[in-house]
């Protein structure tokens, strides 16, 4: 009995000791250690058997922790590179085996396009989804941001525009397909886009990533009002955007939350270093 | 038979199996919580996981319960005792098939509510764009039974040529798996993608897709969760298809029965 006893506390010391750097190994554990791989779409549908919903909306879930722990550690900021190839192969993935899974599409649609510059491939995942979820408005809506914003396709945004239209009965999305089908409207066209998309966010991580981004075209925004004032005063277009501060038409003076510098393209258009993404801005 | 349904349904509650899908059950209250984490479909990822639950604690029922239960008889020689009432083999074996069936089905009644106060909880804290057809929801859980109560059949059969419980539950659990993929490698083996397989590897392949159960038409679970349209036609067909080939399990697990030698 002694002995026995002796051994049940001895084991639980034990694991009293090991239980505090084994939970710190796993909380530290590195990000791309903890998204992991996962077994080919085929080998995956032949495991779920008549699960393939669960497993999708498993992969779905994997990826969003995983970006939500990257955003959650750095406090708003992203600092280590997330692995988008791995993100992409999930989520791609995740709708092999349930096509109507919304959330994959979304997200993708997150950093397919404003983080990894993949347009084409996030307007054919999204045209896949628009074969299965034919009542969903959401997927022309962001099909046709893409095409008129990234892609400069006005023809294919109308075109998906039209459709979110007549599926929602929205006017935002006719709206969009008539008004903002120019070069000019670019600044306009995402902030109406991303307020949009923020609005309706519950994820927490995901909705700070459209408020910063937000963000950022507002202040894109305030330098275009400056540019068109101090053109319309000075008759030609400022070369800088320091210009526009020192005359005192833009103050306080605009800040990537990117952690770029806004600068005045050769042909007015504002644009900055980071490319609106916390990839883009070089170290 | 009656009698030896309801000593099966009896033995099973005895042995407290309905306390532990309650238990189990419990693992629906975590449904909501992990639901919300979703970003666009919180309503339907509660019926994901509902009906995943479902069909996950049915699978265990159907392999464990349908697995032992005659080859338990055999072993604790029951069988002895019971079969010398007037009592024909056949009926034995179909009471028993009968209870465990019919458990198979009581549980998924009663889980299936679980599900319904799951989904309509989940439902009114985050809508859903989609309609809840709960017709639907109900169809697929029901449909989903049948197909255990197909898999528990296939475990009599197992069991009724088995010595002892490893072929009736390993040989179920490789049916369930086969059955759930047969469908995939016919389509495949019926593409372009298979020109390179040899023809040979291609009609046992077919041949195998008629042989195994098909389960890959019990699954309604997209039609619940995004709330989209039950073919008739092709549910009657499954209907029709449970009926016959659970026929000729239990008609063949009743033949091989009733030659079995019991000493």
């Amino acid at each position: 009995m002694i002995k026995s006893v002796s051994a049940i506390l001895a084991c639980l010391l034990l694991y009293g000791i090991l239980i505090i750097p084994f939970t710190h190994y796993l909380h530290n554990k590195p990000f791309v250690e903890k998204l992991g791989y996962v077994p080919s779409v085929a080998a995956l549908k032949t495991i779920a058997a008549n699960h393939k919903e669960l497993v999708a909306a498993s992969l779905v879930l994997k990826v969003l922790m995983y970006f939500g722990g990257l955003f959650d550690k750095s406090d708003g900021q992203i600092t280590i590179p997330p692995d988008y190839m791995a993100m992409s192969r999930l989520l791609h993935g995740a709708v092999r085996l349930d096509p109507y899974n919304m959330d994959a599409y979304y997200f993708a649609q997150g950093f397919l396009t404003w983080d990894v510059k993949q347009f084409k491939i996030a307007n054919e995942l999204l045209d896949y989804g628009m074969k299965y979820r034919t009542w969903d408005w959401y997927l022309p809506f962001l099909a046709g941001f893409n095409s008129a914003f990234f892609l400069k396709d006005y023809a294919a945004a109308s075109k998906y525009y039209q459709r979110a239209g007549e599926l929602s009965g929205s006017d935002l999305s006719k709206l969009l397909a008539g008004r903002y089908m120019q070069e000019s409207g670019q600044t306009e066209l995402a902030m109406a886009y991303l307020t949009a998309m923020e609005k309706g966010e519950r994820n927490p991580a995901v909705k700070k990533n459209y408020q910063i981004r937000l963000t950022a075209f507002r202040e894109a925004s305030r330098i275009e009002i400056a540019r068109d004032r101090y053109l319309e005063t000075q008759g030609a277009l400022p070369s800088t955007v320091g210009q526009l501060v020192s005359e005192g038409l833009l103050l306080p003076p605009p800040r990537d939350p990117y952690g770029g510098q806004f600068y005045l393209e050769v042909d007015g258009k504002v644009a900055t270093t980071s490319k609106y993404a916390f990839a883009g801005v070089k170290k | 038979m009656h009698h030896i349904l309801k000593i099966t349904l009896k033995g099973i509650f005895r042995d407290r199996v309905f306390q532990g899908i309650m238990v189990t059950a419990c693992a629906f209250l975590l449904i909501p919580g992990i639901a919300s984490l979703s970003m666009r479909q919180v309503t339907e990822l509660s019926l994901t996981l509902s009906l995943s639950l479902i069909s996950f604690i049915m699978l265990l029922l159907s392999v464990f319960l349908g697995g032992t239960s005659l080859w338990k008889d055999i072993e604790r020689r029951y069988t002895f005792s019971v079969l010398g009432l007037p009592l024909s083999r056949q009926s034995y074996l179909l009471g028993r098939f009968g209870g465990t069936a019919l458990f198979v089905l009581l549980a998924a009644v009663v889980l299936g509510i679980a599900a319904f106060g799951v989904v309509l909880y989940s439902s009114t804290l985050y809508p859903s764009e989609r309609p809840i057809v709960w017709s639907t929801m109900a169809i697929c859980i029901l449909i989903d039974a049948l197909k255990y109560i197909l898999l528990i059949a296939v475990a009599f059969l197992f069991s009724t040529v088995s010595t002892s419980f490893f072929l009736p539950v390993f040989g179920t659990i490789a049916t369930f798996l086969a059955g759930g993929v047969t469908q995939q490698v016919y389509e495949y083996i019926h593409s372009a993608a298979s020109k390179d397989l040899s023809p040979l590897v291609k009609q046992i392949a077919t041949g195998l897709y008629y042989l195994l159960p098909n389960f890959g038409a019990f699954d309604l679970k997209v039609n619940a969760i995004y709330g989209l349209p039950v073919p008739v036609e092709g549910l009657l067909l499954t209907l029709a298809y449970f009926v016959v080939y659970a026929g000729i399990l239990l008609s063949l697990s009743s033949a091989i029965f009733m030659r079995r030698e019991m000493k």
